[in-house]
């Protein structure tokens, strides 16, 4: 059998289906296969369950890479033609064939091309997303990796110079610090994400090779210890050269395979040794397996705990292994070849051993490099956890149903996806409109007297959107709320196309009846003296006719266009350049925006009372508009209890102690709560970030803060830190903020905690003392001012006056895309922080209609990214206590809001994550109990 | 990348006699909006030894056409009988639609067509000239042949410029359309570079 070669192969993660890329007959294909059919043979044997799932021919040349993006959204292809296209798939369109096409397969599924990469002048060999899909890379023949963009395709973040042969396979680092290619240069690379420069170039193993594979596929082991290269030598024996992060050093290699190695590939799980019956169970070491491809047909799978291959196989293909794909499981692998094959293997636990599971990858990570990949999909688990409670059942489908309505009808099974045959647009079914559409479709006659017709649109394109979503999850629209209304446009709009693109599935279904219907065989059967004349008909398919006018054959052929490109190319170069211009006009933006978000010091001098030099700043009037943003709700936060009158001017000035690079200090004795400070750990954007580290019974939390940290404080009940920019926060002990920054007149040079209370003494030899649960904002200062010298708000959307002071500007989108450039971990905090922040400024507003808003949206970002102990916090302090006692300080209302009414709303966000159920369960009973009495 | 992808062409009043009109509901994707109308042609060919016999039946403009789905059904005049060679009226020839953009066609779609008389008596002792009136017209809808062609989507304006840093000759540039300077593109002949798919031509 001749079959054309499959050059990548790459499994869905969610594990349903799997894609392929290659040649196709006379361009570049990818196809999207069903993944049951290849592991249950009832499935593959059973005609309703289709094989392939969708495939597209939109690449102009043969396909060497195609990956899924680790959220499962996109497909990214590079090809032959230079191109790197992105694909999504298209929502509600239902099965349709690609025309003409000899094979009657439906396409199940709709994959379209959302975006199409272009600036690659050579063949693009291999691509990869970042951990986190921030980020998309390409390399190609052309010697460059390029950094696209992922949040904002086509944007190109930068491109990788330095190989001096064809670049043909990359891999990213599991934490996002590095990323990896090897070229036909005899060089291994290793690039840094911060700056983008090169951070190792290792040669010495690849000294020997020729430039004898198409890819060289190299991989990163899941916990990024190991770096594994494609084809090395050593001894003049080909080998995969293990690279070890450390020190970059190359003393290990995987030795073994007769040709070089065109693939390799770590499986996504980390394991530890199973243990047997009988045995003592030891603590054995984890280890990571690897599976290796060799132009020598042959298979090779390693545990990095053995000397030697778990398993070899041998010829297992006709031709050379081109790339392999692990499950998420880690217990599946498809390899695909040269020779058109595609092959499954399956592993049990017995011979690989026991995965550890997200958290406990997780907190190798954090062992190792002092922070953690927190929101790594766990859906892959979950989905075998057992569901305890009838309500977070109901939780569970509902978020599934609203993704599905997301991200179209899932399931391979065609027929119970596809709407009924009765679809209607404007009232009319497409039946109707197609029976009269001659007779209604507009003709027109042009000015030269040609006809025109104007073509009935039926669908609008749904493809394009690569706006982040935050939180990766539909918004939460908190019913009557006056924020609602900015969120539902972007729903609504989706349930639009639902309604333009839902009706085209009967039109493909009857059409493909009346193919099949229409007469064949009266053709087939004509005599054989037509056969000369039907060969003569042939050519006349292919040949472009010469009849039409305007067009030679010199411009048919693909050697004619070659000249036309050239200039095109140069406009494109003109462009890039303005792009690149733009984009680092956009970074500065950026820069100055997460400073407005974090630096909460800069402007606040001239917005307090007190203080000389606080009079004359005011007197430049007002400030500007888009440093509103900035203002965010600190200035208006006063200390409720000033003990000492402030300060008329600054005359008394006290010691203030100086900013070490990192200091800890024990809290509390009983529960014992050690703090943590590490002063300038990154800078994201021009801003320096300070991490606070907290541990308290040896549970962990930290948060990150704009400015250094000068003194830090805490009892068992709080924590309080002041920065150098003056800022004063403080935090509960899971680590929520409790209070919005607090602006202090000069910089602190005491602090000090007591159960509840908070106490500060600055150098302008001012005293506060703060209550944190009593507390209340008598001084809300003038907001009359800012509000004025804001434009109105025509949107409903943003009516609260927190929305008032910080403007339009600031919105979520926004936000994310801000963030998105900085690690997952930071963004994480950054985010937290932000929203903390958000709730205590609405707090300190009264503004219950935002606190409402801004605690949910807390809720959620919290059960997403899976921080328990602050959403235990949480609810427990919105429950209070179940028994009335009279020495609790528990309100039960806040802002007006009954906090146990509020517990209710955040409950179902809860039950969405199902390794909450507990926690949901808990609280749910207690709520009804409290209900009961 | 093609900025348009034919999704169908359903064949409509298909079979027929041999003077109805052809009609063809077309329905196609477009990425992008197209600034230019897509110019769509039926040509019926009438005889396979040579060129000559080609009918173009219509053109039609189709336009404007924003991003999405569209469709319209093109209909054009049976062909000219007396342009056919008697002696290619009956039996099996082809139906060929074409789309060009900006003058460049990007895509052919060919039909097999079986001209033959209804009547078991004519199709037995056939009458030396045709009778068109008793011909019927079959379409062979199931089996269409797609080839597109790579076409410069971006257009004139390149070509144009093109032209200009090009070719330093006025009077030659002035008797072309720009995008058949002689000289500038070498000529090979036509390539199909994307034939979608072959049937299987022996088995007839």
């Amino acid at each position: 059998m001749l079959c054309k070669p499959i050059f990548s192969v790459d499994i869905h993660p969610d594990g349903t289906k799997f894609a392929t890329g290659g040649q196709g007959e006379d361009s570049g294909k990818v196809m999207i296969w069903n993944m049951a059919p290849v592991l249950r043979e009832e499935d593959e044997k059973n005609e309703n369950i289709p094989k392939m799932l969708c495939q597209m021919d939109n690449h102009l040349a043969c396909v060497n890479c195609v990956r899924w993006s680790n959220n499962g959204l996109y497909l990214a292809s590079g090809g032959d033609d230079k191109l790197v296209m992105v694909w999504r798939r298209a929502a509600f369109i239902g099965p349709s064939t690609v025309f003409g096409s000899s094979s009657k397969l439906a396409n199940v599924e709709q994959w379209r091309c959302v975006t199409i990469l272009r600036n690659h002048t050579g063949d693009v060999m291999d691509v990869a997303w970042s951990p986190h899909d921030v980020w998309l890379a390409s390399c190609s023949v052309d010697n460059t990796i390029v950094i696209w963009n992922a949040r904002k395709f086509p944007e190109m973040v930068t491109t990788l110079r330095g190989h001096t042969g064809l670049v043909k396979g990359l891999t990213w680092d599991p934490v996002g610090k590095y990323i990896a290619s090897q070229a036909d240069d005899h060089s291994l690379k290793v690039w840094r994400t911060v700056d983008w420069q090169m951070e190792a170039n290792i040669t010495k193993p690849f000294s020997e090779c020729g430039g004898t594979t198409h890819v060289l596929r190299l991989s990163w082991s899941p916990d990024g210890q190991y770096l594994v290269s494609a084809h090395a030598m050593n001894n003049s024996g080909p080998t995969a050269q293990i690279v070890e992060r450390d020190g970059w050093k190359t003393n290990m290699d995987f030795v073994g395979h007769r040709k070089a190695v065109t693939v390799v590939k770590f499986n996504p799980k980390i394991f530890k040794k199973k243990q047997k019956n009988g045995s003592s169970p030891k603590p054995s070491c984890p280890y990571c397996c690897c599976a290796v491809g060799s132009k020598d047909r042959s298979l090779s799978v390693w545990l990095t705990s053995l000397k030697r291959p778990l398993v070899v196989i041998h010829d297992l293909f006709d031709k050379s292994i081109m790339d392999i794909s692990w499950t998420l499981t880690g217990l599946g692998m498809l390899v695909c070849s040269m020779d058109g094959t595609v092959a499954y293997l399956d592993f049990s636990l017995d011979e690989l051993g026991d995965p550890l599971n997200e958290e406990e990858k997780n907190s190798i990570h954090q062992n190792i490099y002092g922070k953690s990949l927190a929101i790594t999909s766990t859906e892959a688990q979950l989905s075998t956890t057992i569901i305890e409670n009838p309500e977070v059942l109901k939780y569970q489908q509902e978020r599934q149903n609203s993704a599905q309505a997301n991200s179209g009808p899932g399931g391979a099974a065609p027929e119970s996806s596809a709407p009924k045959l009765n679809s209607v647009m404007n009232g009319e079914s497409l039946e109707d409109i197609r029976k009269n559409l001659l007779k209604k479709q507009v003709e027109t006659r042009t000015a030269d007297g040609r006809r025109r017709i104007t073509p009935l649109c039926i669908a609008q394109l749904d493809t394009g959107d690569f706006s982040p979503a935050l939180f990766n999850s539909v918004p939460i629209l908190p019913s009557g709320s006056s924020m609602s209304s900015q969120l539902t446009p972007q729903l609504s709009s989706d349930s639009i196309v639902y309604m333009a693109l839902g009706f085209l599935i009967p039109a493909f279904t009857c059409l493909s009846h009346y193919l099949r219907s229409s007469v064949k065989s009266s053709l087939l059967l004509t005599s054989a003296s037509k056969i000369e004349p039907m060969k003569a008909l042939d050519s006349r398919f292919t040949e472009r006719s010469k009849a039409t006018p305007g067009v030679t054959a010199a411009i048919s052929s693909t050697a004619g266009l070659t000249p036309l490109d050239r200039p095109k190319d140069g406009v494109t170069a003109q462009k890039e350049a303005k792009t690149k211009e733009e984009t680092s006009s956009d970074s500065e933006d950026k820069m100055a925006a997460i400073n407005k978000n974090l630096t909460f010091g800069k402007r606040k001098p001239e917005l307090l009372l007190d203080g000389g030099e606080v009079v004359e700043k005011r007197k430049k009037g007002r400030p500007r508009k888009d440093k509103m943003a900035a203002s965010m709700a600190q200035p208006f936060t006063q200390p409720s209890k000033v003990v000492a009158p402030p300060a008329p001017v600054a005359v008394l000035k006290l010691p203030t102690p100086s900013t070490q690079k990192a200091f800890s200090l024990q809290v509390s004795m009983e529960p014992s709560v050690f703090l943590e400070v590490e002063n300038e750990v990154s800078m994201v954007a021009g801003s320096k970030l300070s991490q606070l580290r907290c541990s308290r019974d040896g549970r962990d939390w930290n948060t990150l803060l704009p400015s250094s940290v000068v003194v830090a404080a805490g009892s068992s009940d709080i924590l309080a830190v002041a920065c150098e920019d003056r800022m004063l926060s403080v935090f509960s002990s899971c680590g929520r903020r409790l209070l919005p920054a607090i602006q202090l007149g000069t910089p602190a040079s005491a602090l000090h905690c007591s159960a509840h209370y908070v106490m500060v003494l600055t150098a302008g030899a001012t005293l506060s003392v703060w209550s944190v649960f009593s507390y209340m904002v008598r001084n809300t200062t003038e907001c009359a001012d800012f509000r004025s010298c804001l434009p109105s708000h025509d949107t409903p959307a943003s009516s609260g006056p927190l929305a008032v002071m910080q403007g339009r500007n600031l919105n979520a989108g926004r936000l994310a895309s801000r963030l998105s450039s900085t690690p997952h971990h930071m963004q994480q905090s950054m985010t937290l922080a932000f929203l903390e922040n958000q709730l205590a400024s609405a707090l300190t507003l009264q503004s219950a209609q935002e606190y409402r808003y801004w605690l949910l949206i807390y809720a959620r970002f919290l059960v997403n990214e899976g921080s328990e102990y602050r959403l235990r916090e949480l609810c427990k302090e919105l429950l209070g206590p179940v028994h009335k006692s009279a020495a609790t300080s528990w309100e039960p209302t806040t802002l007006g809001l009954r906090k146990r009414e509020l517990l209710r709303e955040v409950l179902p966000v809860i039950g969405e994550n199902l390794r909450f159920q507990r926690l949901f369960t808990e609280y749910q009973d207690q709520l009804e109990l409290l209900r009961n009495k | 990348m093609a900025k348009v992808q034919v999704l169908n062409v359903a064949v409509l009043d298909n079979p027929s006699p041999f003077g109805n009109p052809f009609q063809f509901e077309i329905t196609f994707e477009c990425m992008e909006d197209l600034p230019e109308d897509l110019e769509w042609k039926i040509i019926y060919v009438g005889s396979a030894e040579s060129e000559e016999y080609d009918q173009v039946l219509d053109s039609v403009l189709v336009g404007p056409v924003p991003a999405g789905r569209h469709m319209f059904v093109f209909q054009a005049d049976a062909p000219n009988t007396g342009l056919i060679p008697e002696s290619d009226a009956v039996g099996v020839t082809v139906v060929l639609i074409t789309c060009t953009y900006r003058g460049q066609e990007f895509i052919r779609i060919g039909y097999y067509v079986n001209n033959e008389y209804t009547d078991p008596e004519l199709r037995e002792n056939p009458p030396l000239k045709p009778d068109y009136s008793q011909l019927q017209r079959n379409i062979l809808a199931s089996n269409p042949r797609v080839t597109r062609f790579h076409i410069n989507w971006e257009g004139l304006a390149d070509k144009m410029e093109d032209s200009e840093n090009v070719d330093p000759s006025p009077n030659i540039s002035g008797m072309f359309p720009p995008s058949c300077i002689p000289g500038k593109m070498p000529h090979l002949g036509v390539m199909p570079d994307n034939s979608m798919d072959c049937i299987s031509t022996s088995a007839m």
